[in-house]
Protein backbone atom coordinates (compact mmCIF):
# COMPACT_ATOMS: atom_id res chain seq x y z
CA UNK A 1 0.00 0.00 0.00
CA UNK A 2 2.82 2.28 0.79
CA UNK A 3 4.37 1.68 -2.40
CA UNK A 4 1.25 2.80 -4.52
CA UNK A 5 0.89 6.24 -2.35
CA UNK A 6 4.35 6.85 -2.67
CA UNK A 7 4.79 6.70 -6.38
CA UNK A 8 0.92 8.06 -7.03
CA UNK A 9 2.38 11.65 -4.82
CA UNK A 10 5.70 11.41 -6.38
CA UNK A 11 3.85 11.54 -9.72
CA UNK A 12 1.35 13.99 -8.95
CA UNK A 13 4.69 16.19 -7.77
CA UNK A 14 6.91 15.32 -10.94
CA UNK A 15 4.13 16.13 -12.99
CA UNK A 16 3.32 19.85 -11.62
CA UNK A 17 6.79 20.38 -10.15
CA UNK A 18 8.10 19.93 -13.64
CA UNK A 19 5.49 22.24 -15.67
CA UNK A 20 7.84 24.18 -17.21
CA UNK A 21 11.14 22.74 -16.21
CA UNK A 22 13.77 20.76 -18.77
CA UNK A 23 12.74 16.71 -18.15
CA UNK A 24 15.83 16.51 -16.80
CA UNK A 25 15.46 18.36 -13.53
CA UNK A 26 13.05 15.98 -12.40
CA UNK A 27 14.61 12.86 -13.23
CA UNK A 28 16.61 12.55 -9.56
CA UNK A 29 13.69 13.40 -7.72
CA UNK A 30 11.04 10.74 -9.42
CA UNK A 31 13.89 7.88 -9.23
CA UNK A 32 14.65 8.80 -5.63
CA UNK A 33 11.05 8.48 -5.43
CA UNK A 34 10.81 5.24 -6.69
CA UNK A 35 13.69 3.98 -4.71
CA UNK A 36 12.04 5.06 -1.37
CA UNK A 37 9.14 3.33 -2.89
CA UNK A 38 11.16 0.24 -3.53
CA UNK A 39 12.59 0.40 -0.06
CA UNK A 40 9.79 1.00 2.36
CA UNK A 41 7.85 -1.90 0.14
CA UNK A 42 11.33 -4.20 0.95
CA UNK A 43 11.14 -3.48 4.78
CA UNK A 44 7.57 -3.68 5.00
CA UNK A 45 8.27 -7.29 3.06
CA UNK A 46 11.04 -8.45 5.11
CA UNK A 47 8.75 -7.80 8.52
CA UNK A 48 11.54 -4.48 9.60
CA UNK A 49 8.65 -1.70 9.19
CA UNK A 50 5.28 -2.12 9.91
CA UNK A 51 2.57 0.05 7.57
CA UNK A 52 -0.61 -1.95 8.89
CA UNK A 53 -2.22 1.19 9.53
CA UNK A 54 -2.40 2.50 5.56
CA UNK A 55 -3.60 -0.92 4.77
CA UNK A 56 -6.76 -0.49 7.11
CA UNK A 57 -7.67 2.58 4.45
CA UNK A 58 -8.02 0.49 1.25
CA UNK A 59 -11.08 -1.56 1.41
CA UNK A 60 -10.10 -5.29 2.59
CA UNK A 61 -11.11 -7.78 0.32
CA UNK A 62 -10.07 -5.16 -3.02
CA UNK A 63 -6.54 -5.03 -2.28
CA UNK A 64 -4.27 -7.17 -0.17
CA UNK A 65 -0.67 -7.25 -0.77
CA UNK A 66 0.62 -10.35 1.05
CA UNK A 67 4.57 -10.69 1.84
CA UNK A 68 5.09 -12.20 -1.54
CA UNK A 69 3.50 -9.16 -4.07
CA UNK A 70 5.44 -6.68 -1.73
CA UNK A 71 8.95 -8.58 -3.30
CA UNK A 72 7.45 -7.95 -6.97
CA UNK A 73 6.18 -4.39 -5.17
CA UNK A 74 9.79 -3.38 -4.92
CA UNK A 75 11.62 -5.36 -7.58
CA UNK A 76 8.78 -3.07 -10.41
CA UNK A 77 9.99 0.36 -8.24
CA UNK A 78 13.58 -0.35 -8.43
CA UNK A 79 13.68 -1.11 -11.55
CA UNK A 80 11.61 1.85 -12.87
CA UNK A 81 13.81 3.92 -10.72
CA UNK A 82 16.86 2.34 -12.49
CA UNK A 83 15.01 2.80 -16.01
CA UNK A 84 14.64 6.55 -15.30
CA UNK A 85 17.92 6.85 -13.65
CA UNK A 86 19.50 5.36 -17.06
CA UNK A 87 17.72 6.30 -19.62
CA UNK A 88 18.65 9.68 -21.36
CA UNK A 89 15.72 12.52 -21.02
CA UNK A 90 14.30 14.53 -24.10
CA UNK A 91 15.51 17.81 -24.66
CA UNK A 92 11.38 19.31 -24.47
CA UNK A 93 9.94 20.96 -21.41
CA UNK A 94 7.65 19.57 -19.12
CA UNK A 95 8.01 16.31 -17.20
CA UNK A 96 4.79 14.95 -18.27
CA UNK A 97 7.03 11.74 -19.66
CA UNK A 98 8.30 10.77 -16.35
CA UNK A 99 4.69 11.44 -14.35
CA UNK A 100 2.67 8.72 -16.57
CA UNK A 101 5.84 5.93 -16.43
CA UNK A 102 5.24 6.78 -12.58
CA UNK A 103 1.57 6.54 -12.64
CA UNK A 104 1.22 3.79 -15.06
CA UNK A 105 3.78 2.21 -12.51
CA UNK A 106 0.85 2.42 -9.59
CA UNK A 107 -0.91 0.39 -12.08
CA UNK A 108 1.56 -2.23 -12.01
CA UNK A 109 1.10 -2.38 -8.02
CA UNK A 110 -3.00 -2.64 -8.31
CA UNK A 111 -2.41 -5.58 -10.53
CA UNK A 112 0.10 -7.44 -8.15
CA UNK A 113 -1.98 -6.91 -4.79
CA UNK A 114 -5.73 -6.75 -6.56
CA UNK A 115 -7.71 -9.11 -4.72
CA UNK A 116 -10.87 -8.24 -6.52
CA UNK A 117 -11.92 -8.55 -10.05
CA UNK A 118 -12.88 -4.96 -10.15
CA UNK A 119 -9.14 -3.94 -8.79
CA UNK A 120 -7.64 -5.89 -11.46
CA UNK A 121 -9.31 -4.71 -14.19
CA UNK A 122 -8.65 -1.11 -12.77
CA UNK A 123 -5.01 -1.96 -12.01
CA UNK A 124 -4.63 -2.83 -16.43
CA UNK A 125 -6.00 0.51 -17.35
CA UNK A 126 -4.40 2.20 -15.30
CA UNK A 127 -1.14 0.45 -16.20
CA UNK A 128 -2.08 0.51 -19.76
CA UNK A 129 -3.96 3.72 -20.63
CA UNK A 130 -0.07 5.89 -19.32
CA UNK A 131 1.89 3.51 -22.10
CA UNK A 132 -0.38 4.73 -24.67
CA UNK A 133 0.39 7.81 -24.66
CA UNK A 134 3.72 7.05 -23.79
CA UNK A 135 4.50 4.66 -26.62
CA UNK A 136 3.58 7.60 -28.97
CA UNK A 137 5.47 9.97 -27.07
CA UNK A 138 7.77 10.94 -29.97
CA UNK A 139 5.24 12.92 -31.59
CA UNK A 140 6.61 13.80 -35.08
CA UNK A 141 8.25 10.30 -35.09
CA UNK A 142 5.50 8.18 -37.35
CA UNK A 143 7.06 5.17 -36.15
CA UNK A 144 6.07 6.05 -32.21
CA UNK A 145 2.83 7.32 -33.89
CA UNK A 146 2.15 3.82 -35.20
CA UNK A 147 3.39 2.30 -32.29
CA UNK A 148 0.95 4.24 -30.03
CA UNK A 149 -2.16 3.34 -32.12
CA UNK A 150 -1.10 -0.11 -32.35
CA UNK A 151 -0.94 -0.39 -28.45
CA UNK A 152 -4.03 1.40 -27.93
CA UNK A 153 -5.91 -0.62 -30.35
CA UNK A 154 -4.81 -3.65 -29.39
CA UNK A 155 -4.52 -2.90 -25.43
CA UNK A 156 -8.22 -1.75 -25.99
CA UNK A 157 -9.35 -4.87 -27.78
CA UNK A 158 -7.68 -7.13 -25.31
CA UNK A 159 -9.58 -5.29 -22.34
CA UNK A 160 -12.89 -5.84 -23.84
CA UNK A 161 -12.14 -9.15 -23.98
CA UNK A 162 -10.56 -10.02 -20.22
CA UNK A 163 -14.13 -7.96 -19.18
CA UNK A 164 -16.49 -10.36 -20.72
CA UNK A 165 -14.74 -12.98 -19.10
CA UNK A 166 -15.04 -11.30 -15.97
CA UNK A 167 -18.53 -10.62 -16.55
CA UNK A 168 -19.08 -14.57 -17.43
CA UNK A 169 -17.11 -15.38 -14.44
CA UNK A 170 -19.21 -13.19 -12.53
CA UNK A 171 -22.65 -14.90 -13.64
CA UNK A 172 -21.01 -18.10 -12.85
CA UNK A 173 -19.91 -18.33 -9.22
CA UNK A 174 -21.76 -15.04 -8.01
CA UNK A 175 -18.87 -13.24 -6.81
CA UNK A 176 -16.12 -11.07 -7.98
CA UNK A 177 -13.75 -10.91 -5.21
CA UNK A 178 -11.10 -13.76 -5.95
CA UNK A 179 -10.87 -15.20 -2.80
CA UNK A 180 -14.45 -15.90 -2.79
CA UNK A 181 -14.12 -17.15 -6.10
CA UNK A 182 -11.87 -19.80 -4.84
CA UNK A 183 -13.69 -20.68 -1.96
CA UNK A 184 -16.89 -21.57 -3.62
CA UNK A 185 -14.72 -23.51 -6.65
CA UNK A 186 -13.30 -25.52 -3.47
CA UNK A 187 -16.95 -26.65 -2.48
CA UNK A 188 -18.25 -27.80 -5.74
CA UNK A 189 -15.30 -30.34 -6.13
CA UNK A 190 -15.60 -31.97 -9.29
CA UNK A 191 -14.64 -30.86 -12.35
CA UNK A 192 -17.82 -31.36 -14.76
CA UNK A 193 -20.25 -29.82 -12.08
CA UNK A 194 -18.85 -26.30 -13.13
CA UNK A 195 -20.81 -24.58 -15.02
CA UNK A 196 -19.71 -23.79 -18.14
CA UNK A 197 -19.75 -20.17 -17.80
CA UNK A 198 -16.98 -19.94 -15.73
CA UNK A 199 -15.00 -21.95 -18.00
CA UNK A 200 -15.77 -19.70 -20.91
CA UNK A 201 -14.85 -17.07 -18.42
CA UNK A 202 -11.74 -18.32 -17.72
CA UNK A 203 -10.59 -18.47 -21.31
CA UNK A 204 -11.28 -14.92 -21.98
CA UNK A 205 -9.97 -13.83 -18.86
CA UNK A 206 -6.66 -15.46 -19.46
CA UNK A 207 -6.62 -14.37 -23.34
CA UNK A 208 -7.01 -10.97 -22.27
CA UNK A 209 -3.76 -11.36 -19.91
CA UNK A 210 -2.39 -13.25 -22.58
CA UNK A 211 -2.57 -10.25 -24.94
CA UNK A 212 -0.86 -8.64 -22.26
CA UNK A 213 1.73 -10.63 -21.30
CA UNK A 214 2.45 -11.11 -25.54
CA UNK A 215 2.00 -14.84 -25.55
CA UNK A 216 2.02 -16.73 -28.64
CA UNK A 217 -1.33 -16.47 -30.39
CA UNK A 218 -1.89 -12.89 -29.07
CA UNK A 219 1.96 -11.85 -29.19
CA UNK A 220 1.67 -10.04 -33.01
CA UNK A 221 1.73 -6.67 -31.77
CA UNK A 222 4.58 -6.66 -29.75
CA UNK A 223 7.47 -6.88 -31.99
CA UNK A 224 5.97 -3.45 -33.97
CA UNK A 225 5.17 -1.42 -30.76
CA UNK A 226 8.56 -2.41 -28.74
CA UNK A 227 9.97 -1.29 -31.86
CA UNK A 228 8.47 2.24 -32.78
CA UNK A 229 8.47 3.39 -29.09
CA UNK A 230 10.60 5.16 -27.60
CA UNK A 231 13.39 2.95 -25.74
CA UNK A 232 12.67 3.71 -22.37
CA UNK A 233 9.45 3.23 -22.78
CA UNK A 234 9.99 0.35 -24.48
CA UNK A 235 12.31 -1.13 -22.27
CA UNK A 236 9.13 -0.08 -19.53
CA UNK A 237 6.68 -2.08 -21.47
CA UNK A 238 8.69 -5.03 -21.52
CA UNK A 239 10.00 -5.06 -18.71
CA UNK A 240 7.52 -3.74 -16.07
CA UNK A 241 4.02 -4.73 -18.55
CA UNK A 242 5.49 -8.16 -18.68
CA UNK A 243 5.95 -9.07 -14.83
CA UNK A 244 2.86 -6.93 -13.33
CA UNK A 245 0.86 -9.49 -16.12
CA UNK A 246 2.35 -12.73 -14.81
CA UNK A 247 1.85 -11.75 -10.72
CA UNK A 248 -1.51 -10.99 -11.80
CA UNK A 249 -2.13 -13.36 -13.83
CA UNK A 250 -1.24 -16.65 -11.42
CA UNK A 251 -2.98 -14.72 -8.56
CA UNK A 252 -5.94 -14.78 -10.82
CA UNK A 253 -5.20 -18.37 -11.73
CA UNK A 254 -4.66 -19.31 -7.98
CA UNK A 255 -8.41 -18.87 -7.29
CA UNK A 256 -9.21 -21.04 -9.74
CA UNK A 257 -6.79 -23.71 -8.83
CA UNK A 258 -9.80 -26.63 -8.88
CA UNK A 259 -9.88 -25.99 -12.45
CA UNK A 260 -5.85 -26.69 -12.69
CA UNK A 261 -6.05 -30.05 -14.63
CA UNK A 262 -8.22 -28.21 -17.40
CA UNK A 263 -6.18 -25.37 -18.15
CA UNK A 264 -2.52 -26.52 -17.57
CA UNK A 265 -2.97 -28.56 -20.77
CA UNK A 266 -3.93 -25.46 -22.62
CA UNK A 267 -1.24 -23.37 -21.22
CA UNK A 268 1.80 -26.48 -22.12
CA UNK A 269 0.78 -25.84 -25.56
CA UNK A 270 0.71 -22.45 -25.37
CA UNK A 271 3.93 -22.22 -23.59
CA UNK A 272 5.31 -24.14 -26.17
CA UNK A 273 4.04 -22.50 -28.89
CA UNK A 274 5.50 -19.12 -27.34
CA UNK A 275 8.64 -20.55 -26.78
CA UNK A 276 9.59 -22.03 -30.19
CA UNK A 277 7.74 -19.42 -32.37
CA UNK A 278 9.79 -16.25 -29.74
CA UNK A 279 13.35 -17.71 -30.32
CA UNK A 280 13.04 -18.43 -33.69
CA UNK A 281 11.38 -15.64 -35.41
CA UNK A 282 14.39 -14.00 -33.02
CA UNK A 283 16.89 -15.39 -35.05
CA UNK A 284 16.32 -13.60 -38.55
CA UNK A 285 15.80 -10.37 -36.69
CA UNK A 286 18.58 -8.00 -38.24
CA UNK A 287 17.95 -5.27 -35.80
CA UNK A 288 18.92 -4.87 -31.89
CA UNK A 289 15.83 -3.80 -30.51
CA UNK A 290 13.64 -6.40 -32.82
CA UNK A 291 15.79 -9.46 -31.54
CA UNK A 292 15.31 -7.97 -27.56
CA UNK A 293 11.59 -7.64 -28.79
CA UNK A 294 11.39 -11.45 -29.76
CA UNK A 295 13.30 -12.64 -26.59
CA UNK A 296 11.33 -11.43 -25.07
CA UNK A 297 8.17 -13.38 -26.04
CA UNK A 298 9.90 -16.19 -25.93
CA UNK A 299 10.85 -15.14 -22.09
CA UNK A 300 7.03 -15.45 -21.93
CA UNK A 301 6.89 -18.31 -23.06
CA UNK A 302 9.28 -19.71 -20.28
CA UNK A 303 7.17 -17.53 -17.47
CA UNK A 304 3.96 -19.19 -19.05
CA UNK A 305 5.82 -22.52 -17.56
CA UNK A 306 5.54 -21.32 -14.22
CA UNK A 307 1.51 -21.17 -14.47
CA UNK A 308 1.25 -25.01 -14.29
CA UNK A 309 3.37 -25.21 -11.41
CA UNK A 310 1.63 -25.30 -8.07
CA UNK A 311 2.41 -22.18 -7.79
CA UNK A 312 1.39 -20.46 -4.11
CA UNK A 313 4.55 -22.09 -3.01
CA UNK A 314 6.54 -21.81 -6.45
CA UNK A 315 6.04 -17.52 -5.86
CA UNK A 316 9.58 -16.98 -5.67
CA UNK A 317 10.85 -19.04 -8.08
CA UNK A 318 8.49 -16.39 -10.44
CA UNK A 319 10.10 -13.38 -8.17
CA UNK A 320 14.02 -14.89 -9.55
CA UNK A 321 12.86 -15.64 -12.86
CA UNK A 322 11.39 -11.66 -12.71
CA UNK A 323 15.01 -10.16 -11.17
CA UNK A 324 16.81 -12.32 -14.29
CA UNK A 325 14.57 -11.03 -16.83
CA UNK A 326 14.39 -7.66 -15.68
CA UNK A 327 18.24 -6.95 -14.62
CA UNK A 328 19.43 -8.42 -18.19
CA UNK A 329 16.55 -6.60 -20.35
CA UNK A 330 17.15 -2.85 -18.70
CA UNK A 331 20.87 -3.41 -19.61
CA UNK A 332 20.74 -4.54 -22.77
CA UNK A 333 18.18 -1.82 -24.08
CA UNK A 334 20.10 0.73 -22.22
CA UNK A 335 23.10 -0.27 -24.60
CA UNK A 336 21.16 -0.79 -27.41
CA UNK A 337 19.44 3.01 -26.89
CA UNK A 338 23.22 4.00 -25.90
CA UNK A 339 24.97 2.47 -29.58
CA UNK A 340 22.15 2.72 -31.84
CA UNK A 341 22.29 5.70 -34.45
CA UNK A 342 19.98 6.71 -37.19
CA UNK A 343 22.29 4.84 -39.63
CA UNK A 344 23.55 2.12 -37.42
CA UNK A 345 20.63 -0.04 -35.69
CA UNK A 346 21.68 -3.67 -36.20
CA UNK A 347 24.17 -5.57 -34.50
CA UNK A 348 26.59 -3.68 -36.57
CA UNK A 349 26.55 -0.69 -33.49
CA UNK A 350 28.58 -3.47 -31.44
CA UNK A 351 31.24 -3.09 -33.48
CA UNK A 352 34.96 -2.77 -32.04
CA UNK A 353 33.27 -2.19 -28.80
CA UNK A 354 36.28 -4.26 -26.57
CA UNK A 355 38.48 -2.03 -28.32
CA UNK A 356 36.64 1.47 -27.14
CA UNK A 357 35.56 0.91 -23.88
CA UNK A 358 36.30 -2.82 -21.91
CA UNK A 359 34.05 -2.14 -19.32
CA UNK A 360 31.04 -2.11 -21.32
CA UNK A 361 32.19 -5.08 -23.05
CA UNK A 362 32.40 -7.01 -19.59
CA UNK A 363 29.13 -5.80 -18.72
CA UNK A 364 27.34 -6.50 -21.88
CA UNK A 365 29.10 -10.08 -21.92
CA UNK A 366 27.30 -10.66 -18.77
CA UNK A 367 24.11 -9.76 -19.15
CA UNK A 368 23.94 -11.56 -22.50
CA UNK A 369 24.78 -14.63 -20.18
CA UNK A 370 22.50 -13.91 -17.78
CA UNK A 371 19.42 -13.64 -20.36
CA UNK A 372 20.86 -16.42 -22.34
CA UNK A 373 20.71 -18.52 -18.52
CA UNK A 374 24.76 -19.21 -18.74
CA UNK A 375 25.94 -20.46 -15.16
CA UNK A 376 26.81 -18.25 -12.52
CA UNK A 377 24.16 -15.58 -13.57
CA UNK A 378 20.69 -15.09 -11.94
CA UNK A 379 20.20 -16.16 -15.08
CA UNK A 380 21.25 -19.32 -15.13
CA UNK A 381 19.57 -19.87 -11.44
CA UNK A 382 15.93 -19.06 -12.00
CA UNK A 383 16.19 -21.03 -15.21
CA UNK A 384 17.31 -24.19 -13.32
CA UNK A 385 14.14 -23.30 -10.60
CA UNK A 386 11.88 -22.56 -13.05
CA UNK A 387 12.56 -25.57 -15.44
CA UNK A 388 13.14 -28.22 -12.65
CA UNK A 389 9.65 -26.78 -11.13
CA UNK A 390 7.66 -27.36 -14.29
CA UNK A 391 9.64 -30.81 -15.00
CA UNK A 392 7.50 -32.87 -12.70
CA UNK A 393 4.18 -31.27 -14.56
CA UNK A 394 5.03 -31.84 -18.00
CA UNK A 395 8.50 -32.84 -19.04
CA UNK A 396 8.19 -32.82 -22.46
CA UNK A 397 7.58 -28.70 -22.40
CA UNK A 398 10.80 -28.34 -20.50
CA UNK A 399 12.38 -30.02 -23.10
CA UNK A 400 11.09 -28.30 -25.65
CA UNK A 401 12.22 -25.17 -23.30
CA UNK A 402 15.95 -26.38 -22.96
CA UNK A 403 15.92 -26.45 -26.95
CA UNK A 404 14.61 -22.76 -27.12
CA UNK A 405 16.89 -21.79 -24.73
CA UNK A 406 19.99 -23.67 -26.71
CA UNK A 407 18.40 -21.88 -29.95
CA UNK A 408 18.43 -18.14 -27.62
CA UNK A 409 22.30 -18.52 -27.20
CA UNK A 410 22.16 -18.20 -31.14
CA UNK A 411 21.01 -15.33 -31.79
CA UNK A 412 22.19 -13.43 -28.43
CA UNK A 413 25.96 -14.25 -29.33
CA UNK A 414 25.28 -12.42 -32.50
CA UNK A 415 26.24 -9.50 -30.90
CA UNK A 416 29.62 -11.21 -29.79
CA UNK A 417 31.02 -10.96 -33.44
CA UNK A 418 31.42 -7.41 -33.70
CA UNK A 419 31.94 -7.03 -30.04
CA UNK A 420 35.24 -8.61 -30.48
CA UNK A 421 36.54 -7.53 -33.98
CA UNK A 422 39.23 -5.09 -34.63
CA UNK A 423 38.78 -2.31 -36.27
CA UNK A 424 40.56 0.48 -38.40
CA UNK A 425 39.28 3.29 -36.66
CA UNK A 426 40.52 4.18 -33.34
CA UNK A 427 37.98 6.01 -31.52
CA UNK A 428 34.43 5.82 -31.40
CA UNK A 429 32.87 8.57 -29.57
CA UNK A 430 29.56 7.05 -28.20
CA UNK A 431 31.29 3.93 -27.57
CA UNK A 432 33.96 5.49 -25.45
CA UNK A 433 31.23 7.50 -23.60
CA UNK A 434 30.79 6.62 -19.84
CA UNK A 435 28.33 4.11 -18.49
CA UNK A 436 25.82 5.04 -15.87
CA UNK A 437 26.90 3.50 -12.32
CA UNK A 438 23.71 1.87 -11.67
CA UNK A 439 24.23 -0.49 -14.96
CA UNK A 440 27.58 -1.54 -13.02
CA UNK A 441 25.04 -1.75 -10.36
CA UNK A 442 22.94 -4.18 -11.92
CA UNK A 443 25.07 -6.09 -13.37
CA UNK A 444 26.97 -6.51 -10.66
CA UNK A 445 23.33 -7.80 -8.45
CA UNK A 446 23.07 -10.26 -11.78
CA UNK A 447 26.13 -11.89 -10.56
CA UNK A 448 25.52 -11.82 -7.03
CA UNK A 449 22.29 -13.09 -7.51
CA UNK A 450 23.41 -15.82 -9.19
CA UNK A 451 26.20 -16.85 -7.09
CA UNK A 452 23.73 -16.70 -3.97
CA UNK A 453 20.50 -18.55 -4.71
CA UNK A 454 19.00 -19.20 -1.82
CA UNK A 455 18.63 -15.23 -1.48
CA UNK A 456 15.54 -15.70 -3.24
CA UNK A 457 13.81 -18.38 -1.13
CA UNK A 458 14.93 -17.14 2.33
CA UNK A 459 13.09 -13.69 1.24
CA UNK A 460 9.42 -15.35 0.48
CA UNK B 1 -44.78 -3.99 -22.02
CA UNK B 2 -42.98 -4.70 -18.36
CA UNK B 3 -44.59 -8.45 -18.38
CA UNK B 4 -42.18 -8.90 -21.94
CA UNK B 5 -39.15 -7.82 -19.85
CA UNK B 6 -40.01 -10.01 -17.07
CA UNK B 7 -40.36 -12.76 -18.76
CA UNK B 8 -36.79 -12.77 -20.42
CA UNK B 9 -35.25 -15.48 -18.99
CA UNK B 10 -31.11 -15.01 -17.98
CA UNK B 11 -30.21 -16.70 -20.86
CA UNK B 12 -31.85 -14.42 -23.59
CA UNK B 13 -29.52 -11.12 -21.80
CA UNK B 14 -26.57 -13.76 -22.44
CA UNK B 15 -27.57 -13.90 -25.91
CA UNK B 16 -27.88 -10.47 -27.24
CA UNK B 17 -24.80 -9.52 -25.01
CA UNK B 18 -22.69 -12.07 -27.05
CA UNK B 19 -23.95 -11.18 -30.35
CA UNK B 20 -23.51 -7.51 -29.49
CA UNK B 21 -19.79 -8.32 -28.54
CA UNK B 22 -19.17 -10.17 -31.83
CA UNK B 23 -20.36 -7.62 -34.00
CA UNK B 24 -17.92 -5.14 -31.85
CA UNK B 25 -15.27 -8.03 -32.05
CA UNK B 26 -15.80 -7.97 -36.43
CA UNK B 27 -15.67 -5.00 -36.62
CA UNK B 28 -12.32 -4.72 -34.90
CA UNK B 29 -11.09 -7.29 -36.68
CA UNK B 30 -12.43 -6.20 -40.55
CA UNK B 31 -12.78 -2.59 -40.07
CA UNK B 32 -9.62 0.06 -41.28
CA UNK B 33 -10.82 2.93 -40.32
CA UNK B 34 -9.28 4.03 -36.61
CA UNK B 35 -12.82 5.86 -35.63
CA UNK B 36 -14.76 2.79 -36.40
CA UNK B 37 -12.54 0.73 -35.03
CA UNK B 38 -12.97 2.74 -31.87
CA UNK B 39 -16.94 2.67 -31.74
CA UNK B 40 -16.46 -1.46 -32.28
CA UNK B 41 -14.65 -1.41 -29.27
CA UNK B 42 -16.89 1.24 -27.09
CA UNK B 43 -19.73 -1.23 -28.55
CA UNK B 44 -17.52 -4.40 -27.16
CA UNK B 45 -17.49 -2.72 -23.79
CA UNK B 46 -20.88 -1.61 -23.32
CA UNK B 47 -22.18 -5.43 -24.48
CA UNK B 48 -19.95 -6.27 -21.53
CA UNK B 49 -21.93 -3.62 -19.14
CA UNK B 50 -25.38 -5.07 -20.00
CA UNK B 51 -24.03 -8.55 -19.17
CA UNK B 52 -23.43 -7.56 -15.73
CA UNK B 53 -25.79 -5.58 -15.49
CA UNK B 54 -28.17 -8.34 -16.17
CA UNK B 55 -26.31 -10.52 -14.09
CA UNK B 56 -26.67 -8.44 -11.00
CA UNK B 57 -30.25 -7.75 -11.70
CA UNK B 58 -30.29 -11.76 -11.85
CA UNK B 59 -28.32 -12.54 -8.33
CA UNK B 60 -30.83 -10.66 -6.34
CA UNK B 61 -30.89 -7.38 -4.34
CA UNK B 62 -28.11 -8.47 -2.19
CA UNK B 63 -25.48 -8.57 -4.82
CA UNK B 64 -24.88 -4.94 -6.45
CA UNK B 65 -21.27 -5.73 -7.42
CA UNK B 66 -21.90 -5.98 -11.13
CA UNK B 67 -23.85 -3.18 -11.51
CA UNK B 68 -20.78 -1.13 -9.56
CA UNK B 69 -18.62 -2.78 -12.18
CA UNK B 70 -20.50 -1.38 -15.23
CA UNK B 71 -19.93 2.19 -13.72
CA UNK B 72 -15.89 1.46 -13.30
CA UNK B 73 -15.95 0.39 -17.24
CA UNK B 74 -17.67 3.45 -18.15
CA UNK B 75 -15.00 6.01 -16.16
CA UNK B 76 -12.06 3.79 -17.96
CA UNK B 77 -13.99 3.50 -21.44
CA UNK B 78 -14.68 7.12 -21.28
CA UNK B 79 -10.96 7.55 -20.40
CA UNK B 80 -9.30 5.12 -23.02
CA UNK B 81 -11.50 6.91 -25.89
CA UNK B 82 -10.58 10.78 -24.42
CA UNK B 83 -6.43 9.06 -24.84
CA UNK B 84 -7.54 7.16 -28.38
CA UNK B 85 -9.02 10.07 -30.01
CA UNK B 86 -5.75 12.19 -28.69
CA UNK B 87 -3.64 9.90 -30.37
CA UNK B 88 -5.87 9.61 -33.92
CA UNK B 89 -5.38 13.25 -33.62
CA UNK B 90 -1.52 13.10 -33.66
CA UNK B 91 -1.76 10.28 -36.61
CA UNK B 92 -3.86 12.48 -38.01
CA UNK B 93 -1.50 15.85 -37.79
CA UNK B 94 1.63 13.61 -39.50
CA UNK B 95 -0.20 11.62 -42.01
CA UNK B 96 -3.32 13.11 -42.98
CA UNK B 97 -5.53 9.98 -42.77
CA UNK B 98 -7.77 7.84 -40.16
CA UNK B 99 -6.88 4.68 -41.88
CA UNK B 100 -5.15 2.15 -39.63
CA UNK B 101 -3.77 0.34 -42.77
CA UNK B 102 -1.79 3.10 -44.12
CA UNK B 103 0.55 2.62 -41.05
CA UNK B 104 2.63 -0.28 -41.73
CA UNK B 105 5.92 0.76 -41.58
CA UNK B 106 7.01 -1.49 -38.57
CA UNK B 107 7.83 -4.36 -40.27
CA UNK B 108 10.47 -7.37 -40.09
Amino acid sequence: MIGILIVFIGAVLVLFLGLNKPEGGMKTLSSLVLFLAGVLSLLESLSILNFEMLSNWAPKNMIDFSKGDLMFVSLLAFVTAAIIAIFPTVEEKGSDRLGLMMLSLTGAFMMIGADHLVMLFLGIEVLSIPLYVLAGSDKHNLRSNEAAIKYFLMGAFSTAIFLLGCAFIYGGSGSLSLSEISLRMSIVGHLSEFPALIKVGVILMSTGLLFKVSAFPFHFWAPDVYEGSPNKVTTFMAVIVKIAGFVAFANYLQAFEALATWYSKWLIILAVCTIIFGNIAAISQKTVKRTLAYSSIAHAGYLLLFLITPMKANMWILFAYSVAYALSTVVLFYFNDKYSTKKEYGFGMFSGLLKNNQSATILMVISLFSIAGIPVTVGFTAKYYLFTSAFEVSPLAVGIALLGSAISIMYYFKAFKPMFESVETNTNETHASKIHFVVYLMVAASVIFGMFPYLFERCF
Amino acid sequence: MLNIFQSLEISHYIYLSCVLFCIGLFGVLFRRNAIILLMCIELMLNAVNLLFAAFSEYMGDKDANGQMFVFFIMVVAAAEAAVGLAILVMVYRNTRKTDVSFLDSLKD
